[in-house]
């Protein structure tokens, strides 16, 4: 492969990335002013009590968020501000939401990549195995489980959990405490049941993924070539099987990440009283703190386009046969 | 004059199918605008779905008998998929006819709260008006309320049976309209091709980067909670696998003789798309179809589970949120609605699968 070529793709992959950014602001635009609520009303609501004219406070409000601008300059602004990284005031919390966002983050990361971890290398070490083990009881037990851990509810595995372990048994607390240390082992305990929330499902999903890319392999030509000159069994999955099957199963990894993990981590956070981003998203929605819950969409949105912009430049690096005109 | 115009939209059958949405539609809009309301919106939907479901689901299986056989004795071999279309269809029966024989689920009854199921009894603390204390008293379920109350007192099975509805509700409304949006967006984008190709794969593109439950928090936040506009939010952000998958079909078929054929006998575009294009790529959206369905009703009990489904229905998210609150006095609560929802999420993904196998001709049974 040309060395140009690459660099090419890549130029022609970030300013692809670029355009669906600006598709993604401009959807939240359009929602946002096609909405049957402003932001007034919901200030009205919270001012309601203190304030004489609903009048007046409605035309500060409006002043506040440039609403009586005409459209278009109200979308200008909008675009500048995001990018300026101005990302509006959040007025339940009294913090700018950028500040927010740095508070809370982390909360979320750490679960995700938690559960990521957990699920990935569970699943794929039980697809693999059963594929190679194919029509045996592991197997079907493996397949059996998967269809189940796909099919539960994770918000209602959760309480589940906490049902048994928490309440029943007693093991763990019932939410998450916020004040232990990050990199402690009682936060990582804390983090125990909902690891296994938000994680089952994708585990499921990957163990069925790896079964069959494994046995999808399993029967290629190259394999039998291994065989025939003598490797042993353990370089023939190792090296011929398992890396092969192992690419589509990043892909889908990281296409997980719109779908499934971020539904999931959101409902998760709620469950256990984890203060992540889906958290303090929740929070606001029904204090009707507009900032917070837009922000908060708009950076899911980014983050999937950004692995997903990541996990493109990875494979050209992963799979050198992968060509790119 | 007919027969001009019904070879246009691709047959007599597409233009019966068309007038009777127009008149559907007018309907609604007279009573809307000229009469008092007298159907829900969301009576409209089923409307329409039923109306989808005859032309396009019901009248070619019996039309084609000899088809519905073929596929119904492949679907029949994967024998997980005929125990999940045995339990979707006592779901629907039980949708349609259990809320004539339960109680009001909303109906709260304090005398009778955190009763547990029958044949189960359980220690609760009851205040004693002549002692003036509190005391530990047994309490055993009753053939009243087979399957217990909840801390208010609300029947369980009631609630449970109002769920199946909701769900099933919003399960199957929301995916065909996310599967006609997505069949539309594909088959057009594939067979118009050029700059409108580009535009309408762009926005594809756009809203899959939106993670789809956040985009719908969103938009629920934004709009307002109401059953008809939570079903409306669920079709307008999920036909996008759908389009894409349609388009990849079409693509491949656009090019084949018969179309060429069709093509260089005079055919107009709309014809091509809805006498060739369309009933082309249906196995494959029906399969898409029956997968997303348990995703459907999963984000909907997500949705009334954190509180922002609509507050006039009882669904199963709305029960289990009361079941968290009373984890500890009252654990059926929470353990009911999750087995009903895991149950039919199971149940769909079976027949799914059955489907998708029956549909395949590559796959060997």
């Amino acid at each position: 492969m040309k060395r140009g070529g690459l660099q090419g793709y890549i130029i022609k992959r970030l300013i692809y990335a670029a355009l669906i950014t600006f598709g993604v602001v401009t959807i939240t635009f359009i929602l946002l002013r096609v909405g049957p609520s402003s932001p007034a009303d919901k200030y009205l609501a919270n001012m309601s009590a203190r304030t004489q004219d609903p009048a007046q406070v409605i035309a500060a409000v409006e002043a506040r968020y440039g609403l009586d601008k005409p459209i278009y300059e109200q979308y200008v602004d909008y675009v500048v501000n995001l990018a300026r990284g101005d990302w509006g005031w959040s007025f339940s919390t009294s913090l700018p939401v950028i500040k927010l966002i740095q508070r809370h983050w982390v909360y979320s990361f750490q679960l995700i990549l938690l559960s990521m971890l957990f699920s990935a290398s569970l699943g794929i070490l039980i697809g693999v195995y059963s594929a190679i083990k194919q029509y045996t009881k592991t197997d079907y037990l493996a397949t059996f489980f998967s269809f189940i851990g796909i099919s539960i509810p994770n918000f209602w595995l959760g309480i589940m959990l906490i049902l048994v372990f928490s309440v029943q048994l007693g093991w763990f607390k019932t939410y998450y405490d916020t004040g232990l240390p990050l990199f402690s082992l009682a936060n990582l305990k804390a983090l125990i049941l909902p690891v296994i929330t938000l994680g089952t499902g994708m585990m499921a999903g990957y163990t069925r993924y790896a079964r069959s890319a494994t046995l999808d392999n399993l029967r290629k030509d190259f394999v039998r070539t291994a065989r025939a000159k003598g490797l042993p069994e353990r370089v023939v999955i190792g090296k011929h099987v398992f890396r092969n099957a192992i690419l589509p199963i990043i892909t889908i990894i990281m296409f997980d990440l719109s779908g499934v993990v971020f539904g999931g981590a959101y409902l998760t956070e709620i469950i256990f009283g984890i203060p992540g981003l889906g958290r303090i998203s929740f929070n606001a929605i029904f204090a009707g703190d507009y900032p917070v819950v837009v922000t908060i969409t708009l950076i899911g949105a980014l983050v999937v386009l950004f692995t997903n912009l990541a996990t493109d430049i990875v494979y050209t690096w992963l799979d050198p046969r992968i060509r790119y005109d | 004059m007919i027969k001009q115009i019904s070879s246009k939209v691709g047959g007599l059958k597409n233009l019966i199918f068309i007038g009777t949405l127009l008149v559907l539609v007018l309907v609604l809009l007279l009573d809307i605008y000229l009469v008092d309301q007298i159907l829900e919106p969301l009576e409209y939907f089923y409307l329409f779905f039923a109306i989808a479901a005859i032309f396009y689901g019901i009248y070619p299986l019996y039309a084609n008998r000899r088809l519905t056989k073929y596929y119904w004795e492949r679907i029949k071999r994967h024998r997980l998929s005929v125990f999940g279309l045995a339990f979707i269809v006592f779901l629907i029966a039980v949708a349609l006819i259990g809320p004539l024989l339960t109680q009001d689920p909303t109906e709260v009854n304090f005398q009778e709260k955190n009763l547990p199921p029958v044949g189960l009894t359980i220690q609760q603390s009851v205040y004693d008006l002549k002692a003036e204390e509190f005391v530990t008293q047994e309490t055993p379920g009753t053939w009243q309320h087979p399957l217990g109350t909840d801390d208010k007192g609300r029947d369980m099975l009631a609630m449970l049976v109002s769920g199946a509805r909701v769900s099933l509700q919003v399960g199957l409304l929301a995916t065909l309209i996310a599967i006609l949006i997505g069949t539309i967006m594909g088959v057009v984008s594939a067979y118009l091709g050029g700059w409108v190709d580009m535009a309408l794969m762009r926005f594809t593109d756009v809203m899959m980067t939106f993670p789809f439950f956040l985009l719908l928090v969103f938009i629920i936040f934004i709009f307002g909670p109401s059953l008809a506009f939570i079903i409306l939010a669920i079709g307008l952000t999920g036909w996008t696998g759908t389009a894409r998958l349609v388009r990849s079909d079409a693509l491949s078929l656009r090019t084949r003789e018969f179309i060429m054929a069709s093509k260089s006998l005079g055919a107009s575009d709309t014809r091509i798309v809805l006498r060739h294009l369309v009933p082309n790529v249906i196995s494959s959206v029906i399969v898409i179809a029956t997968l997303s369905i348990p995703g459907v009703i999963l984000a909907e009990a997500a949705l009334s589970f954190i509180g922002l489904g609509d507050p006039t229905v009882t669904s199963w998210g709305v029960v289990l949120n009361a079941g968290q609150r009373s984890l500890d006095t009252a654990w059926w609560v929470a353990v009911e609605p999750g087995i009903m929802l895991f149950l039919t999420v199971l149940a769909f993904n079976f027949l799914g699968d059955g489907i998708r196998d029956a549909f395949d001709p590559r796959s060997q049974l």
